[in-house]
């Protein structure tokens, strides 16, 4: 059960009382130049997600609080919350607690042979 | 065409008056006009024209309600509140509340009818709405006036204190889930169910 601290009230409550919302700071290139959106910019704005190993941004709702959407640094490694911070705001400079190497494709395939099945 | 005629959500029940067996008192609040009152808690104008309709401030403290007289102000968010008074006091406050606050950005809407209110009383109050919620009612900071919205029993509700020692607290759900909670709180209220926070749990009888 992951613990969340909602930086609008400052209710401190479990997972249940709150709302995932996914990946946070995605721009939609539309605001920005309506005029000249490539198909693959409309595309990875749609679709393409971050599914990294360390540090994700994502977006939380205080759903059974204040009810306002925030922003919260997790780590997917250890599923620790790095920082909270408001809707408006950008992505903190965590500077120590950068995510890890990922490991290369080369590698997770080594290792897959090695546990002997896909 | 006669008059509307309030009739509330837990009226056609027959266990409401009297519930035999339990560790606390269950109790339905009937005759209570709320009014959701949203506004700029950072603007000093709608502020003062909402104290002065209301008659009472409104609290911006995160969790915390105000009270004066049978007026009761609940913080629901940080540009949300509950206005609680007695039913026949609805219109005038009401009235006035949308005269003062016209113009702003502000809204204000009777809900009156929406949410039904049960209270418990006694002491255990507190622990028989932890069997429902993962809020720890009973942290030091939960004190009388304080407020708070929680998943209660997968539904959504608020919790007023509006006493403590013994404990009375005021369980606000939305209308259409008055009968599951008000189920819900006669099963989980009695006796036997007696919750302890740690170490093999008594087994309820029936």
């Amino acid at each position: 059960m992951l613990l969340i601290t909602c930086p609008v009230c400052g209710v401190e409550g479990d997972e249940t009382e709150f709302h995932a919302g996914g990946e946070a700071h995605i721009k939609r290139p539309a605001t920005t130049d309506p005029e000249n959106v490539t198909d693959e910019a409309q595309r990875d704005y749609l679709y393409m997600r971050k599914n990294p190993r360390g540090i994700h941004f994502e977006r939380w709702m205080c759903a059974r609080g204040c009810g306002k959407w925030f922003h919260a640094a997790r780590d997917t490694v250890t599923m620790e919350f790095k920082a909270f911070y408001g809707a408006r705001e950008p992505a903190p400079d965590l500077g120590g607690t950068a995510s890890p190497k990922a490991a290369t494709p080369r590698k997770t395939a080594a290792r897959r042979k090695k546990a002997g099945g896909a | 065409m006669a008059d509307a005629k309030l009739i509330g959500a837990l009226a056609h029940r027959g266990d409401v008056e009297r519930q035999p067996g339990l560790s606390i008192t269950l109790k339905v609040v009937t005759g209570r006009g709320m009014i959701d009152l949203r506004g700029n808690a950072a603007d000093a104008k709608f502020m003062a024209a909402a104290k002065s309709a209301i008659g009472v401030a409104l609290p911006t403290a995160p969790r915390t309600s105000a009270t004066k007289g049978d007026v009761t102000v609940l913080w629901l968010s940080i540009d949300q509140w509950l206005v609680t008074l007695p039913r026949e006091k609805l219109t005038k406050t009401f009235a006035a509340l949308r005269k003062k606050t016209e113009g702003m950005f502000a809204l204000a809407t009777d809900m009156s009818d929406a949410r039904t209110v049960i209270r418990l009383s006694g002491d255990g109050a507190r622990e028989v709405l932890m069997k429902g919620t993962s809020v720890d009612m009973l942290a030091p900071d939960v004190i009388q006036g304080t407020v708070r919205r929680m998943l209660f029993a997968e539904i959504a509700a608020a919790c007023h204190v509006v006493g403590a020692e013994p404990d009375v607290l005021d369980l606000y759900v939305f209308r259409s889930y008055a009968d599951y909670a008000w189920e819900w709180l006669l099963a989980t209220a009695r006796s036997g169910a007696r919750v302890r926070l740690y170490g093999p749990q008594d087994i309820p009888t029936t």
